[in-house]
């Protein structure tokens, strides 16, 4: 199958410290993909040098073979990252309503997710005076209204209780099955586990292991293993 | 960008301007300040127009643009100093420290665009903020008093290019800042460095002082004095236009320091260069009704005859009242009328007390085509016709213009204190507790 994204080669420097370290993988169209790793693995920096919003020191990126310049990746991709705590004063309605009219989406598209996020009776409130869980229930329907082929949610199950999680897995699930692909940076291996389809293992910034959970139980040759054995044996 | 996707970034900033605290304070600020301006000033000119049985002053002195315009709309000099700069930066830096910033820089449409969108609503806000100017306009009309259209416009461009000038420096300095509190900082200190400029520059002549024609305060006073100089709007548009060019680089946290330090230098090169382009556009308008910035139509045709380079070399320190009369009453008008005019200040002192007598203190020489005059006037008349003399041209015959009349009004500022000091707070917080009231507040 052909690659939506190439990634090859990303190595990032924090001044002398090297935090991705020669950084390669594909993703495949319509798959979810998790990049899993501990936290200081360096999944948040390679989504934020993949989004464009920090540059790498060297590698390059690849759409379908044709290199992808950093100011054309918010056509290919949206990244949507952790802990961020955007317009604060204003409402949950205001900010949904936002991201709909300024991709062009419909009524329809924004209130599909309403209900799987439990937003209805968050609607009026303010961002600055949602809960972590909340503000995360928010931030996920925001980049589930983008329309690029490529979404990238960092850590989208932090904050979340186990039923959320559920949920917000088969809000996933559902939405990768009308053709998009997810990228999901995960630090819970079992979620990880369960949600995705292939996994890129990142260990202090190096690839440790890519493929599906089968594919890395045989290069690990342990065929029972779950993610969490298969993480340790690889690192 | 399509103009739907823009029209909606313009509304997101007008909500983000609407909810910032900052901004509300400006709006509750200004009434007040302009109140206690235009009631100051609306009570001097009375004094000054021959109230409480005082001897009235000349009546052609009395021009409203000098004795309440420029007083009243002097609240907007402050407010675009110490308010305007910390909505501008709150506006950047919110979005920095909140990790919205992230999101918007994926967003359609190019970082030019979006900062585009939060100038013009800053604009739009400060316009807003223009309206107890506005009131004043009202009142001093509704007392019989007199507007001269073009100078009052003329002024409301100088204080608009000033805010313009505010809001620039301030998202620069937020764009560039890791923080809020040190973009408030970085803009402040350019707010003082630029008074130090204005104050080290007065009459040294030179690139200093050419520098310091385009201060806030030195640009906003040539509108003050009624004079429209195309150089000083190009000017402060470029400025305007780099900052937020620079705001652009350093938001794009997508590249690398070395591509925003080399795209910073390569600004800066294309700022100096429109500025020496722009700094030798001498077309400028006298907007004033006393047409206190030109020589009588005589004499300007007779100026315009002069095609030779003149040399005026004055030995008056900085300091000397002569030198600042010699300013306003002469070289602002020559500049408007000869292409070639060169001007050095060649005092050795700050204050002119202690030049000696042979350094010639106190001379002004003129210089034309090979020919030296000398002479010790700062009187109009008597600088023109050492010009003539040098030039070879015949004095004009005095000419029969119509004299200004002048606008004396002696009349107290009715209903200003109520309209100020209490009805407009009372709007500014009812309006802004009618809009948070839309919004639940957190628990």
């Amino acid at each position: 199958m052909s690659a939506l994204l190439t990634v090859e080669g990303i190595t990032k420097y924090f001044n002398q410290r090297r935090v991705l370290d020669d950084v390669s993988f594909s993703v495949r169209p319509g798959e979810v993909l998790g990049l899993i790793g501990p936290n200081g693995s360096g999944k948040t920096t390679l989504f934020e040098c993949l989004a464009g919003l920090m540059p790498a020191n060297s590698g390059v990126i690849k759409s379908n073979t044709k290199e992808l310049p950093p100011a054309k990746r918010k056509e290919a991709l949206f990244y949507l990252p952790d802990a961020i705590f955007p317009w604060a004063e204003q409402t949950v309605r205001w900010v949904l309503d936002f991201f709909r009219k300024i991709y062009e989406r419909s009524e329809q598209d924004a209130s599909a997710l309403v209900e799987p996020l439990r937003l209805d009776e968050l609607m009026k409130a303010r961002i600055g005076s949602l809960s972590k869980g909340e503000r995360k229930r928010v931030l996920l329907a925001l980049g589930l209204l983008t329309p690029q082929p490529l979404l990238m949610l960092d850590e989208p199950f932090d904050g979340l209780d186990l039923r959320q999680t559920r949920d917000v897995m088969t809000l996933l699930k559902a939405h990768a099955s009308t053709g998009r692909t997810l990228m999901l940076s995960i630090h819970q291996l079992i979620d990880a586990g369960r949600v995705c389809d292939r996994l890129v293992l990142l260990s202090a910034g190096r690839v440790v292991g890519e493929g599906s959970i089968s594919d890395l139980q045989i290069r690990t040759r342990l065929p029972e293993a779950g993610v969490e054995e298969i993480f340790l044996a690889l690192t | 960008m399509r103009s739907l996707k823009f029209r909606q970034l313009i509304a997101k900033e007008w909500r983000e301007l609407l909810a910032s605290r900052a901004y509300w304070l400006l709006l509750l600020m200004i009434g007040p300040l302009v109140g206690q301006a235009f009631i100051t000033a609306v009570k001097l000119y009375a004094e000054a127009s021959g109230s409480g049985a005082g001897a009235a002053a000349l009546p052609q002195a009395l021009t409203p643009l000098d004795g309440v315009l420029v007083p009243t709309f002097g609240a907007y000099d402050l407010a675009a100093t110490f308010f305007l700069p910390f909505v501008a930066i709150r506006l950047i830096s919110a979005e920095k420290q909140s990790g919205a910033l992230k999101l918007m820089l994926q967003l359609p449409g190019s970082i030019g665009a979006k900062l585009a969108a939060k100038g013009l609503v800053l604009l739009a806000g400060w316009v807003v903020s223009c309206v107890p100017a506005f009131v004043a306009l009202a009142l001093w009309k509704s007392y019989g008093g007199h507007l001269h259209s073009p100078e009052t416009l003329n002024l409301l461009l100088g204080h608009l290019l000033r805010a313009m000038l505010s809001i620039g420096i301030a998202v620069a300095a937020a764009a560039l800042a890791e923080s809020a509190a040190s973009a408030a900082i970085v803009t402040l200190g350019f707010t003082v460095g630029t008074w130090a400029l204005d104050f080290i520059a007065a009459g040294r002549g030179g690139l200093l002082q050419q520098l310091a024609n385009y201060t806030p305060t030195a640009a906003l006073r040539s509108f003050e004095q009624g004079l429209l100089r195309l150089n000083t709007i190009v000017v402060i548009l470029v400025i305007v236009f780099s900052t937020f060019a620079l705001a652009a680089v350093w938001l794009n946290t997508g590249r690398t320091l070395r591509h925003r330090l080399l795209s910073t230098l390569a600004l800066a090169a294309i700022l100096v260069v429109l500025m020496f382009g722009a700094v030798s556009l001498r077309t400028s308008w006298d907007l004033t009704e006393n047409r206190r910035n030109s020589f009588p139509a005589a004499d300007e045709a007779a100026l315009r005859q002069i095609r030779e380079p003149l040399h005026i070399t004055v030995i008056l320190a900085p300091e000397d009242p002569r030198l600042t009369d010699f300013e306003q009453n002469v070289l602002t008008k020559l500049r408007r009328n000869l292409s070639h005019l060169e001007v050095k200040y060649t005092a050795g002192s700050q204050t002119g007390l202690f030049e000696g007598s042979e350094d010639h203190y106190g001379e002004i020489w003129y210089e034309m085509r090979g020919q030296k005059i000398m002479d010790r006037s700062t009187i109009e008349q008597v600088v023109l016709e050492q010009i003539y003399k040098l030039g070879g041209i015949n004095p004009p015959a005095a000419s029969e213009e119509a004299e200004f009349p002048g606008y004396p009004l002696a009349v107290q500022p009715v209903w200003a204190a109520t309209v100020f000091y209490g009805v407009w707070p009372v709007m500014t917080i009812l309006t802004w507790w009618l809009i948070r009231r839309k919004v639940p507040q957190p628990s």
